[in-house]
């Protein structure tokens, strides 16, 4: 095979790995929300440790595209594509690290009793994440301009339902005693997945940066 | 909370950059050669900008080195070359009976592939032009060579010998010396077809650095196969593919996010 043939096989198993990458960190976001809504507090450690390979593999992928930049001195959509792998990787990174501060935070939930009329609301919430989260990477995968610029609306869903959600328990720690340790809790696991939302719009900025160089701003 | 519209139009290119403010040294309109039957150079045109450094990049075959010895007429010397079109330098036009083209020369310098010193002294070398050009004054000769083998980064290392023969110096040296020469009669424009393909990485940098300082003084194009060169020290780049020029911009633009596909493609090692 040609140098130009090994160069475009290097950066399809890169765009692979990220999305491995993306995979991983999806998998992990929906395990952390099914342990809080089958109450399995077990799982949560499980989580935790996992993240350790999310981490592994976004270096992987950095010291991957940084040999290719080093050694094939790309230009134009070459190197967007290489800069695009490192961005993402390092959005999907963060993403998964705020999955295991949900897990973390839901591990301290497990001590108080939950407050179970917001739960719907919270895991609502998540199943838009979660959307997104599945929507961005197929985005990615097909490099398609038109889907990432839809997950600015679905950003906006999320962004909604998060403030509602934050109103609804400022309401209850106006009425209720006792409970600030667990609305504490649950607006950080809402912040989260807010957080969430908002890399994955990050990502579908990026898709459109690979396709015709220019920065869009979604949020 | 934002609305859920979404734009499907992706935002536009970025305007080049207004040039309205710099002065065009040459300004190439519907060029047109021929080498016998075959068609060399097709409709070109290309403005070219003081004090800046304008890359010609393109696979080989493509006309650039054409082009180039086109601006200084020295094309005509190969035998069945036929133009049509206008070349303007200096908003006069070079193929006008009128225009001398000695005097074109005189402005216009060239420095080549590989480095051609004549077999004389460094110091005759740099005199060469300006003895031609009547100036007899040892003194005054003495101050353009210093200041020409300076202009080109090479005094230091040739000061201490410069009665010797100029074959002596290394590839690199020769080069920055021929660029020297070219100087010492003082022109606008330096024209330069591949300076640095001969010459190792250290003379190559160099060279593009002595470029980068020249662009202060002069207007330079440059011919160069070395992508990452033209993407190093030009301001504009014009690519060109079998004659035509497919796209000229900023290089940050061509190097980044070109027009057209076949500028992507080549850049980016897909042919050529």
């Amino acid at each position: 095979m040609n140098v130009r043939g090994h160069f475009v096989n290097d950066l399809a198993e890169l765009k692979g790995e990220v999305l491995e990458l993306g995979g991983m960190v999806e998998q992990a976001f929906t395990e952390t929300i099914e342990a809080i809504r089958k109450k399995e507090y077990s799982k949560f450690d499980d989580i935790i440790i996992q993240d350790s390979k999310v981490n592994s593999l976004e270096l992987e992928i950095n010291e991957k595209a940084t040999l290719m930049i080093a050694k094939q001195q790309p230009v134009a959509s070459d190197l967007r594509k290489l800069i695009v792998s490192l961005k993402v990787s390092s959005d999907l990174e963060r993403m998964g690290d705020l999955s295991v501060d949900m897990a973390k935070a839901a591990q301290r939930l497990t001590e108080k009793e939950n407050l179970i009329q917001f739960e719907e609301e919270l895991l609502l919430m998540a199943s838009k994440a979660h959307v997104m989260i599945k929507a961005v990477l197929i985005a990615f995968r097909d490099t398609n301009t038109l889907e990432a610029q839809k997950i600015a609306g679905m950003d906006d869903e999320v962004d909604h339902a998060y403030a509602k959600f934050v109103q609804s328990l400022f309401e209850v720690v106006a009425v209720e005693t006792g409970v600030t340790e667990q609305v504490m809790q649950m607006a950080f696991i809402a912040r989260y997945i807010e957080r969430i939302a908002d890399y994955c719009t990050n990502i579908a900025e990026w898709i459109i940066y690979e396709v015709n160089g220019q920065r869009f701003d979604l949020n | 909370m934002s609305s859920l519209s979404i734009s499907t139009e992706l935002p536009l290119k970025k305007e080049t950059t207004e040039q309205v403010n710099k002065t065009v040294v040459y300004d190439t309109k519907n060029l047109n050669l021929w080498y016998g039957n075959n068609h060399a150079l097709k409709n070109i045109n290309l403005p070219m900008y003081k004090n800046e450094v304008t890359a010609i990049i393109g696979p080989s075959g493509c006309g650039k080195s054409t082009y180039i010895k086109t601006l200084n007429r020295m094309v005509e010397l190969v035998q069945n070359v036929r133009i049509s079109g206008e070349i303007l330098y200096r908003e006069k036009n070079i193929f006008d009976k009128e225009f001398r083209v000695e005097e074109l020369r005189t402005r216009v310098g060239m420095v080549f592939q590989k480095p051609n010193p004549f077999p004389k002294t460094i110091f005759d070398n740099i005199a060469y032009g300006p003895r031609i050009h009547g100036i007899k004054d040892k003194k005054i000769l003495k101050e353009i060579v210093e200041k020409s083998l300076r202009g080109a980064a090479i005094w230091e290392e040739v000061k201490d010998r410069l009665h010797e023969n100029a074959y002596g110096l290394s590839g690199g040296q020769q080069q920055r010396l021929c660029i020297a020469r070219c100087l010492a009669v003082e022109p606008d424009v330096i024209l330069m077809d591949e300076p640095t393909s001969a010459l190792d990485p250290k003379s190559t940098l160099k060279v593009e650095e002595l470029i980068q300082e020249l662009k202060e003084n002069y207007s330079i194009i440059i011919v160069t196969h070395n992508m990452q060169q033209a993407a190093r020290i030009s301001d504009k780049t014009a690519f060109f593919l079998n004659g035509e020029v497919i796209e000229y911009d900023d290089t940050d633009i061509i190097f980044s996010t070109p027009s057209d596909k076949r500028t992507e493609d080549y850049i980016t090692g897909r042919f050529g």
